[in-house]
């Protein structure tokens, strides 16, 4: 499982942040404090954990009424604003669920400059593909 | 030939889909039929919107400039993956695909 610190790692990371479900932030590396603070974080949190659930509202909803399958669960959420890109991941709760566990790790996300954000790392590094050096 | 149908030579891309600023699909190709490309031209619309609002309130609730107006979305499932950039939208399939190059390509084509 990723970890702060790693997800710190990526090229142009501005913060890290861990969350619930419910959006609440719970933990946060912040690499730039003159331009994103733990208030913009938790709302950013909570936006996150809104597009999580209707992103995987929608991705049950079109694999009912298409008979594509492949979306569902949802595993990762981006969205790529004017400078700042925000990429957040349930993966290793999804991967828990099919476990059965019902005790769930946090969500966890970054926040990347767009003019050097990898979005691929930052799924590779959230999904615990593989380490940043 | 329309330029949006060379998105589809990335590898992963399977149905490129262009539409009007009200959801109309104008074009759209790759491995999906005519209804399907109209509800998801529909559904990327909406989406598009809905991110507007909240990077808008974000921006607005926070201070923070730098977020809006969005440049684009993705949302990754378990095997695809739907991208939207301006009023186009795309669905890519595997883990593996170059979602950099492919947040890139869209955001040129999305210029033009």
């Amino acid at each position: 499982m990723a970890t702060l610190d790693e997800l710190m790692r990526l090229p142009a990371a501005m913060a890290a942040f861990e969350f619930r479900g419910s959006g609440e932030l719970l933990d946060q590396r912040i690499a730039y404090p003159e331009r994103i603070n733990e208030t913009t974080l938790d709302l950013l949190a909570h936006m996150c954990a809104a597009n999580m659930s209707i992103a995987t509202m929608q991705a049950r909803g079109w694999e009912k009424v298409t008979a594509m399958k492949g979306f569902y669960p949802i595993q990762e959420f981006t969205l790529v604003g004017f400078d700042w890109s925000v990429v957040v991941s349930g993966f290793r709760r999804e991967q828990l669920k099919n476990e059965d566990k019902t005790s769930l790790p946090p969500l966890m996300g970054v926040v990347l400059g767009n003019e050097k954000a990898d979005y691929e790392a930052a799924f590779a590094v959230l999904e615990g593909q593989e380490p940043i050096p | 030939m329309s330029m949006i149908r060379r998105i589809l030579a990335l590898d992963g891309v399977n149905v490129i889909c262009h539409f009007r600023d009200d959801g109309y699909l104008l074009e759209g190709y790759g491995l999906m039929g005519r209804d399907d490309m109209v509800r998801l031209a529909q559904f990327a619309h909406d989406y598009r919107r809905m991110i507007q609002g909240n990077a808008d309130q974000l921006a607005m609730f926070t201070g923070m400039r730098g977020w809006t107006p969005p440049h684009g979305w993705v949302v990754r499932g378990a095997v695809q993956s739907v991208c939207g950039v301006g009023n186009l939208v795309c669905i890519v399939e595997g883990a593996d695909a170059p979602m950099n190059e492919i947040l890139l390509e869209l955001r040129e084509i999305s210029h033009w």
